[in-house]
């Protein structure tokens, strides 16, 4: 018990430093936390929709069952990742187009329950570089982007106008 | 160990509130309620018919919560705010902070992460859109919702509520379910079965949190945006999420009490320059807090200035509370836009936790067979 509490607060610690908390749904129901996984490719497609955005990397592997659509003469293995709600990204100014194919991301996360689909939640989605994915765009032009210095950013406080 | 983990986080998560436990009631010395200015009222836009105008779109995202944490008081000072929403600020600084590019997979056995990121640390935080800031209403910064009881608290449920609640435990969670902490074996045993026993929210029906209300509450995590259209017959009241429209019907009686709706059936009058709106005639489907089809909810908008509306909401259901209690917050009118929230397009999340869950019975099965 008190190794299993230990590696809680470990966990936990982890949690607090790298992702956060809360989705739509219960994630511990939809993912293994038996099953972890590390995906390193490059984006092929984004489902840039409600409830959850899923971002679709494609992994080269010497068995994957595809082309890869952008690593020459290599065969590769689609995967699925989910994120979270695409309107609180776009009232910050970030689009569909704001992540292009074939950029190269790192994502950390756990395989759905049902191993038999590739699709993990994107636990911590970033740059191969360790750069959170959507973030460092101020100035984006978007109502509330932070480039304004003028502009009231208490959220909750009032903000804004008719 | 479920409830030790639980414990962990409580005592985390309460942390930032006990960091003000020594905030007095100074605040409140220093800030006497101040009624809204008569004066400043009819300087405010109007419809044609000499209404208050409360078209507009507000986003809600606030840091004060429903009910108000054990320990403090009942409003904060400037500087007392401004040290937890810095406190705020820091944590989503820290969780913005690069990882390491060359990192391995997180750990066998999940990450420890609870709530709704049940063990397996659900997404970054990026994706979220909370409040900032507490927010401020008569010259006080307020440190709950509810303000009737005067201590910032639902009331205490009726012992028939308990016993109603503790009857049903395995029945269909609502729209304003917790939806933390529920893993396979968590939850009952028919929890999974079909897409029925799923939460409101989980199928896309309703918004979790009670965003759609009535009453209207802030969700604290994202997607705020509410809109309100009015006319001289009726006033519409648009949640983003999920795309909830209700229509207030202005100066008229309530539909008879065999029409239920899930958002309840909602009838406005004009107390002077406040909207008052009467809901009744819920379904058994959305169980706002546990409470009965008899739940009656009155909500009181006025515009206090350009920019603001105070909303007030008043909950009554005796098979559920001893008394009404009372909750007011404003809403602030914002720039950004409503977007559609499709919830049915994209939710695969559904279908992965029942093929999950199926897959769990047939390995439960395999292994018990084999014993």
């Amino acid at each position: 018990m008190r190794v299993k509490l230990t590696m809680t607060l470990a966990g936990l610690g982890v949690m607090l430093a790298g992702t956060s908390l809360i989705g739509h749904h219960a994630f511990g129901g939809e993912f293994d936390p038996n099953r972890p996984v590390l995906l390193k490719g490059k984006v092929v497609k984004l489902e840039w929709v409600n409830p959850h955005a899923w971002i679709h990397v494609e992994i080269p592997k010497p068995e994957g069952p595809d082309n890869c659509q952008f690593t020459p003469n290599a065969k590769c293995e689609t995967w699925m990742v989910e994120g979270g709600t695409p309107n609180t990204l776009l009232r910050r100014g970030i689009t569909r187009d704001s992540l292009t194919a074939g950029t190269e991301l790192v994502i950390d996360g756990y395989q759905a329950r049902d191993h038999t689909v590739n699709r993990a939640n994107g636990r911590n989605v970033t740059y191969p570089d360790g750069r959170k994915l959507f973030l460092g765009s101020s100035g984006t032009g978007a109502p509330t982007d932070g480039a304004d210095p003028t502009e009231p950013t208490g959220r909750g406080r009032g903000r804004g106008g008719r | 160990m479920r409830d030790r983990i639980f414990a962990v986080i409580g005592a985390t998560s309460v942390a930032v509130v006990m960091a003000t436990t020594s905030i007095g009631v100074a605040g409140q010395a220093k800030r006497p309620a101040q009624p809204a200015k008569p004066a400043a009222a009819k300087a405010l836009p109007r419809t044609p018919d000499g209404h208050p105008d409360l078209t507009g779109v507000y986003d809600l995202a606030t840091l004060t919560p429903v009910e108000r944490p054990n320990g403090m008081s009942a409003t904060l000072t400037d500087e007392e705010a401004a040290k937890l929403e810095k406190q705020a600020a820091a944590r989503r600084d820290l969780l913005a902070q690069p990882s390491k590019g060359d990192r391995d997979a997180p750990p066998v056995g999940g990450d420890g992460s609870v709530g709704a990121a049940g063990n397996v640390g659900g997404y970054n935080n990026f994706w979220l859109d909370p409040g900032n800031a507490y927010f401020e209403i008569d010259g006080q910064k307020r440190t709950s919702l509810v303000i009737d009881p005067p201590d910032g608290r639902v009331p205490q449920m009726t012992q028939a509520a308990r016993e109603r609640l503790m009857a049903n435990r395995n029945a269909r969670p609502t729209s304003d379910a917790a939806e933390n902490g529920r893993d396979p074996g968590f939850e009952g045993p028919t929890a999974y079965d079909d897409p029925e026993r799923r939460p409101l929210g989980e199928r896309c029906l309703l918004g979790f949190g009670s965003t759609s209300g009535p009453p209207i509450l802030p969700n604290y995590f994202y997607n705020n945006l509410h809109q309100i259209v009015q006319t001289t017959d009726t006033v519409m009241i648009l949640t983003e999420m999920v795309h909830d429209a209700r229509v207030v019907r202005m100066n008229a009686q309530h539909l008879p009490s065999s029409v239920r709706k899930w958002l309840g059936d909602s009838v406005g009058h004009w107390d002077g320059d406040t909207l008052v709106v009467d809901t009744t005639n819920f379904t058994d489907k959305t169980r706002f807090r546990a409470s009965t089809v008899d739940l009656h909810v009155v909500e009181r908008f006025t515009r206090i200035d350009e920019k603001t509306l105070r909303y007030r909401f008043t909950i009554e259901d005796k098979n559920t509370w001893p008394q009404p209690w009372t909750g007011e917050y404003i809403w602030p009118a914002t720039d950004d836009r409503i977007y559609e929230y499709a919830c049915h397009e994209g939710n695969y999340a559904l279908g992965n936790i029942l093929r999950g869950a199926r897959l769990k019975e047939a390995t439960d099965a395999k292994t018990k067979s084999k014993q």
